[in-house]
């Protein structure tokens, strides 16, 4: 490979985590203004940031959206899985694009629709359209990583547990779910990272009582400049790359990503 | 499976179905949105000028992006192609950091980067290239860095996982056959990665036109951007059909991308790029 090469590769990772960098090292700046590099340095902006209830009650308010949405699609991921995955039908394709279709509809028009018939249904539960949202943008991620675990399992061990006795609940229970278990766990982390993450589709769910995390730093950053904010995402970030290890040794990153 | 049919209906294609009802409504800033069917709203999108000059403005920075993503996508992907296995797997997770980290983190990031007291400009001034700021950030400069950031992933794993199905033999006999490296990756890689390019930029096109994040917080304040103007329709000015109309117009945008893709591709054959687009298209 040649020289040109390697220098531009390490130019484009220094692009690509350039952002991360700066927050980190703007977190532990002592001054009121996030900068890079500090000029002194500080920890002080991580309790003034866990203080605020702003970010708190959204912080507690996104984790449990995140939790509750996961969880809601995984039943049903997990039946759409076996059957796409198990069966052929006619007209097998058309239901899988459908199933993953949230993934075309820009999220903004997601919102937005969920805003409109919600509020037409005569349902104005700002927690309730929020789930419904969050629900519908993480289950494509559900369906595509259990469908992947499931393609990858050898059936023949099903198969001898049927020989030897057990019947279809039992094999399900004790030998597929057990065998699937890692793409579970894969699907419902990287779900909950797109739900805790997620701001356009709940940019138009939310309101002043119940916000999330994500939408609090951005209305946060609109007036304020201090590293609090910082100070919050470098916590986020060292989640993120957390997952990433974990999502990586589960599954592989690229599976759960899809590429 | 049933009931999942059941949940992605009810969630999506009832609520896009009264989404699209509610743009041919007759609707007016700040009153709220009366029945009826009109195609006034439409008729204002494709008239106004105003309205034209932001999807133009979208449609052509969302190029832009595009051609930044597979411009410096593709030594990155062919990088990873190379490199050993273990190298490619902390390679994958720094090239997929930018969809694990929140889109409001990385957003902060480069606030940090490009405003007037940011690096860039700290750099810029201490070398002596400019004397004072260069503004860069609130521009379209600062959308299309941010927008190329966040979406390079899926550029380079669709450039990828095209590299990663070019049968090796193919590259011996190029070599065989007398070709140098420079004629091998020319006439021989890129070729075979076009399928690739394809996927990626179907992908990535779609992703930038229906961003809102990148241009809400790195963009010129007001509407600048497709999405920002869908937000100011619904809550600055509450003229909801209208704003529902912009959005069936973003709608029919990203799914018609997608689509032409598709089609493409059933004419060139390449069944199992098809494949890699139904489980990559995000």
């Amino acid at each position: 490979m040649s020289i040109y090469l390697r220098l531009f590769v390490f130019a484009l990772i220094l692009f690509i985590l350039a952002p991360i960098i700066v927050v980190v090292f703007a977190s532990f700046s002592a001054t009121g203004v996030a900068e890079f590099p500090p000029s002194t340095w500080s920890l002080k902006w991580y309790p003034h940031a866990l203080s605020q209830d702003l970010f708190t009650e959204a912080a507690v308010t996104s984790v449990w959206l995140a939790l509750l949405s996961t969880s809601i699609g995984v039943p049903f991921a997990l039946g759409a899985a076996i059957v796409l995955v198990r069966t052929r039908f006619p007209g097998r394709d058309a239901i899988q694009t459908f199933l993953l279709a949230p993934l075309v509809v820009p999220s903004i028009v997601i919102g937005l629709s969920i805003l409109l018939a919600f509020a037409a249904a005569g349902i104005r539960d700002v927690p309730i359209r929020l789930v419904g949202a969050h629900v519908l943008v993480t289950f494509p991620y559900l369906v595509r990583t259990i469908m992947a675990s499931l393609t990858r399992i050898d059936r023949n061990v099903e198969e001898a547990a049927l020989t030897l006795g057990a019947g279809y609940l039992m094999t399900f229970w004790k030998i597929t779910v057990p065998l699937i278990r890692p793409g579970i766990i894969a699907g419902m982390l990287f779900a909950f990272i797109v739900s805790f993450d997620n701001v356009s589709v709940s940019l138009f769910l939310t309101n002043v009582k119940l916000n999330t995390l994500p939408l609090a730093i951005l209305n946060y950053v609109e007036y304020n400049y201090d590293p609090s904010v910082a100070a919050i995402s470098t916590m986020l970030i060292a989640f993120s790359l957390v997952s990433a290890v974990v999502l990586e040794r589960l599954v592989g990153l690229r599976r759960v990503v899809g590429g | 499976m049933a009931p999942a049919v059941i949940v992605i209906g009810a969630l999506l294609v009832l609520p896009l179905g009264y989404l699209i009802r509610t743009s041919f409504f007759i609707g007016e800033a700040g009153l709220p949105a009366e029945g009826g069917v009109t195609l006034a709203n439409y008729a204002k999108l494709f008239s106004d000028t105003f309205y034209i000059r932001i999807l133009g403005k979208t449609l052509w920075l969302s190029f832009l992006v595009t051609v930044v993503a597979a411009i410096i996508g593709y030594p990155l992907a062919t990088f990873m192609w190379r490199v050993s296995k273990r190298w490619r797997g902390i390679l994958t997770i720094i090239v997929l950091s930018p969809l694990l980290v929140s889109i409001v983190v990385s957003s902060y990031g480069w606030l940090v980067i490009l405003g007037s007291t940011g690096i860039i400009n700290n750099a810029l001034m201490w070398l002596g290239i400019v004397d004072s700021p260069v503004k860069i950030m609130f521009t379209d400069i600062a959308i299309v860095i941010g927008l190329a950031h966040i979406v390079l992933p899926f550029m380079v794993l669709s450039i990828l996982a095209a590299l990663e199905r070019i049968d090796p033999t193919y590259l011996e006999a190029a070599k065989t056959l007398g070709a140098n490296n420079l004629w091998t990756a020319w006439f021989v890689t890129l070729p075979l990665a076009l399928p690739g390019f394809l996927a990626g930029t179907t992908i990535v096109f779609s992703l930038a036109v229906s961003a809102y994040v990148t241009p809400a917080v790195l963009g010129a304040s007001g509407p600048n951007f497709i999405t920002t103007l869908i937000y100011q329709q619904f809550v600055s000015l509450f003229n909801w059909p209208l704003g529902a109309a912009i959005a069936a117009m973003l709608l029919v945008v990203a799914l018609g991308i997608v689509f032409l893709y598709v089609r493409l591709f059933s004419r060139f054959g390449g069944a199992a790029v098809q494949a890699q687009v139904a489980d990559g298209a995000k």
